[in-house]
C-alpha cells in the first residue's frame, strides 16, 4: 500500500487542492447524476430539474465552502505542480462567476419548467447539455493558460451546439445548429493555430510568462513580430467569437432565433459573459507584465472592436422583425459595451485600477436580470401563440397581459439604460471606468456609448410601442405562475437595484479587487516574477518547457 | 416632517400613484387629487422659509442660501460618493411651488377623463401623471448632479405614455419624437457628467489650497457631484475655467457648457431643436400640454442657470454671441410659426417657443437684471400657457376642432370663458399691468445693459423688441377670430364654463394680474438673493481667468 502511495506521481493533486475544486467536482458528479437517474427512475422532466436543482445548491455550498478559504487564505491555483502557472484558479473573480453562473442556471431551469417541460421528452439530456456548458464557461473563467482556456471553450461551445438545435422537428433549429457549429469550429481551428505560433515562439502556454516577454519580439519588429501579432489575433479571434464581437457575429441571430428562447436567454448572457470575463483575465494578466507599448496597440485593437461591435449591434437591431433576434443583436451591443471596459483594463497598466473589472461584473449581473427578464417574457408569449416571436406578436399586450408587459418594459427600458433602472446604474459605472483613466482615448469611447444608448431607444421601443400603444383583438394570455413570478421577480429587481445599489457595487468592487490578488506575483511572492523572467525562451526555449511540462 | 419636508412634498405624489392602483375606479381621480393637492398646500408651507427674501442660508451667505436641506450617502464606496441630496434656494423654489399648483390644476384638469374619446386605463394615466409630478419636483430640488440625472431621466417614460396613449391622432410619432429629442439632449450631459466628477477630482488634487469646501468648511479631496461644491469652490473653479484644462483636447469649460446645453436647449426648447415641441404640446391631452408647457419647458431654463452658467461662467462668455443669435431667432421665429398657424392649439405650441426665447437671451447677456427677467419670464410663462393650453382645451372639448377660421363670436355665447380667454391671451402677449409684461420688460433692459461688453447687445435687444410686436400681432389676430365678431350658429348652444373649469381659470387669471401688478412682492422679493449671489461668483470666475491670462 505504502508503494502505491509513493508511486502517486507529482502532477497528482493533492487533497488540500481537491477541496479548492470542490465545485468542479459537485458540477461534474450532477452532471453523471442526472444522466444516470433516468436508468433507474425513468424519465420525467419534473424529477430531471429537481435533480438538477439540488446539484446546483450543492455545488453552490461548495462554492461558498471555498470562498471562505480563498478569503483565509488568498486565492488558490491548482491542478498543476507549478504554482505560478495557473492551469487552474480559485479566486474571488471564478468564484463569482460561479455563484453567477449556479444563480442563472436555476432561473433559466424554472423559465423550461414553465414554458418546455410539457412537451419534452428529453429531459435529462437537455439538463445534461444545458449544466455542462455551464461547467465549461465556469472553467474558462478560471484559467489563464491557454491551452485550459482552449479546452474550456470547447466543452463550453460542444453542449452549446446541441441544445440550440435541440427544437428537433424545426428546420430552423437546424440550421441555428450548424451554423453555429461551423462557425464555432472554425474559431476553433484559428485559435488552435494561434496557439501553436505563440508556443512556438515562447515556449510556454502560460499567459503570464508571454506577456512578459512579447515585448522584445514585439519590439524587434519584421517576421517575428508578425508572426506574434497574428497568433495573439488568432487567439483573441476565438474569445470574440464567444463574445460575438463584431465581425464574429454571424452565427449569433441565427441561433438565438432557431433556439428555444430559454436557450437563447441562456447562451446570450453565460456565453457571452465567460467570453468577456475571460478576456477581462487574460487583459489584466497581460497589462501585470508586458511593457506599455505593446498594451497600448492592444488596447486600440480592443477598443475598436468594441465600438464596431456595439454600432453595429445597434443599428442591425433596428430592421428585425422577430424580437428574438433583435435581441440577440441587441446582446451584441451590449458585449461591445463590455468590451471597451477590457480596453481600459490593458491600457490602464496599474494593479489599482480595478474599476473596469468591478463595472463588468456589476453590469453582467443586471444584464443576466435584464435579459432573463425579457427572453422570459418572450418565452412564455411564444409558448401561447404558437411560436410567433415577431414583434407584432406584441401588439396590445400591455392592456391585455399586463402581468407579462409590464416586467417586459421594464427590462427594455433597463436595455437602453436610462433611470430609473438598474441598467442605467451599471452603464454608469462603466462611463466612469472610462472617464477615470482620463485619457482622449476612452472619453471618445465613452461618447460613442452614450450615442449608441440612444440609437439602441430606436428599437427597444418598439416593442413598447406594440404593447402599450397599439391595439389587438387576441385575447389575454394565460401565464403559468413560476414563469410571470420569475419574470416579475427580474423586473422589480432592476428597479430595487438602482435605488440600493450599494450591495451591488461594493460587491463587484470587492471581487474585483480580489483578482489583483490571484496573480501568480501575489501567489509566490515577491520573486515570481524574477523567476518567470528567468524561465524565457532567451534563456532556453526547452528548459522552459520542461518546466511546465515535465515534474 | 419638517426636517424631511421636501423630500416628503416630492415623494408624496408618488405615494398617492401607488395607492389608487389598489382603490376602485371610481374613486381614482380624488385620490390622485389628494395627492398632487396635499403636495400643493404642503408646499405652501415653505413660503414661511422665503417670506421676505433674507433668510439666512444654513450654509451662511456662502451661495444661493440653502433651505430645507437634506442630506445622506445613497451610492457610496471608495471611489465616488453620491448623495440624496435636495433643497432648495431662490432659484429653485418659484419654480418648485410652480410645479406644485401646475400639476394640481392639471389634476383637476384631467377630470372629464371619462369623457375623452381615449379613455381606457384611468389607473394607468393617473398613476403616470402623479409619477409625473414627483420627477419634475425632484429635479428642481436635487442638488447633487447625479441625483438631478435620475430625475430628469424619470419623467421621460411617464411623459412618454401620456402622450402616446391618450393623445391626438399622430400621438405616436409625437410622444417617439418627445422621447428621442430629450433622450438626445440627456446622453451629452451623462458624459459631462463623469467628466465633471474626475475633472473635480483633479482639480482639488491641483490646488488643495483652495478646496475648501462651502459646506463643511474642511478641505474638499474628492471628486463631487455636489452642485453647489461644483459652482463655489474654488479650486474647482479655477481648473475648470483654466485654458489649459482640455477634454478631447478641446478647452474644458466651452465643451462642457455645450454638452449640457444641447440637453438644456432641446428642453426649453431653442431654435434648431425646437421641432419636438409643436408635436407633443398639440398631440398630448389638455392636462399634459398644460404641465409641458407650464413646468417641463422651465426646467430647461432652470438647467442653463443652476448647472451651464453656474458652474461654466466662462463657457457662457464664450459661446454668448452664439447664444444670442439663438435666441433672437427663437423669438422672431417663434412668433411668425405662431402667426402662420390656422390650429389653435399648434399657434400656442410655436409662442412658447418665442417666449422662451426671452428666457435664453436673457440669461445669455449675464447681467443681473436679465437673469431677473428671465426668471420672471420663466415663471410668467409658467402660469399664462397653462392657461391658453386650458382655454383652447375648453373649446376643443365642446367643438370638436381646433380650426382658428372656423370659430367666431365665442365670447358672446359664452361671457365669462370669454373673459378669461382675454385675460390669458393678454397676459402672454405682455400687456402691462399683466405677468408677461415684466419678464419681457426686463429680459430686454438686461441686454441692452449688456450693450457696453457685449457688442451683439443692441442688435440683439432691439430685434427681440420687435417679437413683442409680432407676439401682440398674432394674439391680437387669434383673439379677434376666436373670441370677437358675431357669434355663429353653430356655436351659439356652447355651454358656458362649468364651475370646474372656472376653478381652474380663476386662481391662474388671478395670478395673471398678482404677477404683473407686485412683481417685486410675488416673484422678485424670492430669488434676487440666489441671483446677485450666482452672478457675484460668475463676475468672480471672470476676474480669476483674467488675471490668470493677464498674469
Amino acid at each position: 500500500m505504502t508503494e502505491l502511495i509513493a508511486e502517486i506521481p507529482a502532477w497528482f493533486p493533492k487533497a488540500s487542492e481537491f477541496l479548492t475544486f470542490s465545485p468542479e467536482l459537485a458540477w461534474v458528479a450532477t452532471l453523471c447524476l442526472i444522466m444516470l437517474a433516468p436508468l433507474a427512475i425513468g424519465r420525467d422532466a419534473r424529477i430531471t430539474a429537481g435533480l438538477a436543482i439540488v446539484g446546483i445548491a450543492v455545488t453552490a455550498f461548495f462554492t461558498f465552502k471555498v470562498m471562505g478559504i480563498v478569503s483565509a487564505e488568498g486565492p488558490q491555483t491548482g491542478l498543476t505542480p507549478d504554482r505560478t502557472g495557473g492551469m487552474l484558479i480559485a479566486d474571488n473573480l471564478s468564484l463569482f462567476f460561479k455563484l453567477f453562473l449556479l444563480t442563472f442556471l436555476v432561473g433559466v431551469s424554472i423559465l423550461w419548467m414553465s414554458v418546455s417541460a410539457n412537451q419534452e421528452d428529453d429531459a435529462p439530456e437537455f439538463f445534461v447539455l444545458m449544466v455542462g456548458s455551464a461547467l465549461g464557461m465556469s472553467l474558462m473563467v478560471s484559467t489563464q493558460n491557454i491551452l485550459m482556456m482552449i479546452i474550456a471553450i470547447e466543452f463550453a461551445s460542444l453542449p452549446s451546439y446541441a441544445i440550440v438545435g435541440f427544437n428537433k422537428q424545426k428546420r430552423i433549429a437546424a440550421e441555428a445548429s450548424l451554423k453555429y457549429m461551423i462557425f464555432g469550429s472554425v474559431s476553433a481551428a484559428v485559435m488552435l493555430y494561434g496557439a501553436s505560433l505563440i508556443y512556438g515562439f515562447f515556449g510556454t502556454l502560460d499567459v503570464a510568462q508571454i506577456a512578459l516577454n512579447a515585448g522584445p519580439v514585439l519590439e524587434a519588429g519584421g517576421a517575428n513580430r508578425l508572426l506574434v501579432g497574428l497568433g495573439m489575433f488568432c487567439l483573441f479571434v476565438g474569445i470574440a467569437f464567444k463574445i460575438s464581437a463584431v465581425p464574429f457575429h454571424f452565427w449569433c441571430p441565427d441561433a438565438f432565433q432557431g433556439a428555444k428562447t430559454e436557450v437563447t436567454a441562456w447562451l446570450s448572457v453565460a456565453s457571452k459573459a465567460a467570453g468577456l470575463l475571460l478576456l477581462m483575465r487574460l487583459a489584466h494578466v497581460f497589462c501585470m507584465y508586458a511593457g506599455a507599448e505593446v498594451l497600448h496597440g492592444v488596447a486600440i485593437v480592443i477598443a475598436i472592436f468594441a465600438t464596431i461591435t456595439c454600432t453595429v449591434g445597434n443599428l442591425s437591431a433596428y430592421k428585425q422583425t422577430s424580437t428574438k433576434r433583435m435581441l440577440a443583436y441587441s446582446s451584441i451591443a451590449h458585449a461591445g459595451y463590455m468590451m471597451a471596459a477590457a480596453a481600459i483594463l490593458v491600457d490602464a497598466n496599474k494593479v489599482e485600477s480595478f474599476s473596469a473589472i468591478s463595472a463588468v461584473l456589476a453590469y453582467v449581473v443586471v444584464y443576466m436580470l435584464m435579459n432573463l427578464g425579457a427572453f422570459g417574457v418572450v418565452a412564455l408569449l411564444e409558448s401561447k401563440n404558437g411560436g410567433d416571436d415577431s414583434i407584432t406578436a406584441f401588439a396590445g399586450l400591455g392592456w391585455k397581459t399586463p402581468v407579462l408587459a409590464i416586467p417586459m418594459l421594464f427590462c427594455l427600458v433597463s436595455l437602453v439604460g436610462i433611470p430609473p433602472f438598474a441598467g442605467f446604474i451599471t452603464k454608469w459605472y462603466l462611463l466612469a471606468a472610462l472617464g477615470e483613466t482620463g485619457v482622449g482615448l476612452y472619453w471618445a469611447l465613452a461618447i460613442v456609448i452614450v450615442i449608441n444608448t440612444l440609437i439602441s431607444l430606436w428599437y427597444y421601443m418598439r416593442v413598447i410601442v406594440q404593447m402599450f400603444l397599439r391595439e389587438s383583438d387576441k385575447p389575454a394570455t394565460d401565464v403559468p405562475m413560476s414563469g410571470a413570478l420569475l419574470v416579475n421577480v427580474c423586473g422589480v429587481l432592476l428597479i430595487v437595484l438602482l435605488i440600493f445599489s450599494n450591495p451591488l457595487k461594493n460587491r463587484s468592487d470587492k471581487y474585483s479587487a480580489g483578482l489583483f490578488a490571484a496573480s501568480p506575483t501575489a501567489l509566490a511572492g515577491e520573486g515570481a516574477k524574477d523567476s518567470l523572467a528567468q524561465s524565457s525562451p532567451q534563456a532556453g526555449g526547452t528548459e522552459s518547457l520542461e518546466n511546465n511540462h515535465g515534474g | 416632517m419638517d426636517q424631511h419636508l421636501i423630500s416628503w412634498i416630492v415623494f408624496l405624489p408618488m405615494i398617492a400613484g401607488l395607492v389608487l392602483l389598489f382603490v376602485p375606479r371610481e374613486l381614482v381621480k380624488w385620490v390622485a387629487l389628494f395627492g398632487s393637492g396635499l403636495a400643493f398646500v404642503l408646499s405652501l408651507l415653505l413660503f414661511k422659509t422665503f417670506w421676505g427674501g433674507e433668510a439666512a442660508g444654513v450654509f451662511g451667505d456662502a451661495y444661493g442660501a440653502l433651505h430645507h436641506v437634506e442630506r445622506a450617502g445613497w451610492i457610496t464606496g471608495n471611489r465616488f460618493s453620491i448623495e440624496y441630496f435636495v433643497g432648495l434656494d431662490g432659484l429653485s423654489f418659484p419654480l418648485f411651488l410652480l410645479t406644485t399648483f401646475v400639476s394640481l390644476l392639471a389634476c383637476l384638469a384631467s377630470f372629464n377623463f371619462d369623457s375623452w374619446k381615449i379613455n381606457k386605463g384611468i389607473k394607468a394615466y393617473f398613476f403616470l401623471f402623479l409619477l409625473l409630478e414627483t420627477g419634475m419636483l425632484g429635479v428642481f430640488v436635487s442638488l447633487d448632479f447625479f441625483l438631478f440625472y435620475v430625475f430628469w431621466e424619470v419623467m421621460l417614460l411617464p411623459m412618454y405614455f401620456l402622450i402616446g396613449v391618450w393623445g391626438g391622432e399622430r400621438r405616436e410619432y409625437a410622444a417617439i419624437k418627445f422621447f428621442i429629442f430629450t433622450l438626445a439632449g440627456s446622453v451629452l450631459m451623462l458624459v459631462g457628467l463623469v467628466a465633471m466628477f474626475f475633472y473635480s477630482a483633479d482639480a482639488v488634487a491641483k490646488y488643495p489650497e483652495l478646496a475648501t469646501s462651502y459646506n463643511t468648511g474642511a478641505q474638499v479631496t474628492t471628486g463631487t457631484f455636489d452642485l453647489i461644491e461644483l459652482t463655489t469652490n474654488e479650486a474647482i473653479q479655477k481648473h475648470f475655467g483654466d485654458a489649459g484644462t482640455k477634454l478631447l483636447d478641446v478647452r474644458f469649460a466651452p465643451l462642457m457648457f455645450m454638452f449640457l446645453f444641447i440637453g438644456f436647449a432641446i428642453k426649453l426648447p431653442c431654435v434648431p431643436v425646437h421641432t419636438w415641441l409643436p408635436d407633443a404640446h398639440v398631440q398630448a391631452p389638455t392636462p399634459i400640454s398644460m404641465i409641458l408647457a407650464g413646468v417641463l419647458l422651465k426646467m430647461g431654463g432652470y438647467g442653463f442657470l443652476r448647472l451651464c452658467y453656474g458652474i461654466f461662467p466662462l463657457g457662457g462668455e464664450f459661446w454668448a454671441s452664439f447664444l444670442a443669435v439663438i435666441a433672437v431667432v427663437s423669438i422672431l421665429y417663434g412668433a411668425l410659426c405662431a402667426m402662420a398657424q390656422t390650429d389653435f392649439k399648434k399657434l400656442v405650441a410655436y409662442s412658447s417657443v418665442s417666449h422662451m426665447g426671452y428666457v435664453l437671451l436673457g440669461i445669455c447677456v449675464m447681467t443681473t437684471t436679465g437673469f431677473q427677467g428671465a426668471m420672471f419670464q420663466m415663471i410668467a410663462h409658467g402660469i399664462s400657457s397653462p392657461m391658453c393650453f386650458f382655454l383652447v382645451g375648453v373649446i376643443y372639448d365642446r367643438a370638436h376642432h381646433r380650426q382658428i377660421n372656423k370659430f367666431g363670436g365665442l365670447w358672446l355665447s359664452m361671457p365669462r370663458y370669454g373673459s378669461m380667454a382675454t385675460l390669458g391671451f393678454f397676459a402672454s402677449l405682455g400687456l402691462p399691468g399683466l405677468c408677461g409684461f415684466v419678464g419681457e420688460a426686463y429680459v430686454l433692459l438686461g441686454t441692452f445693459q449688456a450693450g457696453p461688453h457685449f457688442k451683439w447687445a443692441y442688435t440683439a435687444a432691439i430685434c427681440a423688441a420687435f417679437g413683442v410686436v409680432l407676439t401682440a400681432g398674432y394674439i391680437l389676430w387669434v383673439v379677434q377670430r376666436v373670441y370677437l365678431g358675431s357669434v355663429r350658429e353653430e356655436y351659439k348652444s356652447f355651454p358656458e364654463a362649468t364651475g370646474r373649469e372656472m376653478l381652474i381659470l380663476a386662481p391662474l387669471g388671478a395670478l395673471c394680474i398678482l404677477l404683473g401688478v407686485l412683481p417685486k412682492q410675488s416673484v422678485f422679493d424670492f430669488m434676487n438673493g440666489t441671483l446677485n449671489l450666482l452672478i457675484d461668483q460668475m463676475n468672480g470666475v471672470t476676474q480669476m481667468a483674467m488675471a490668470a491670462a493677464g498674469g
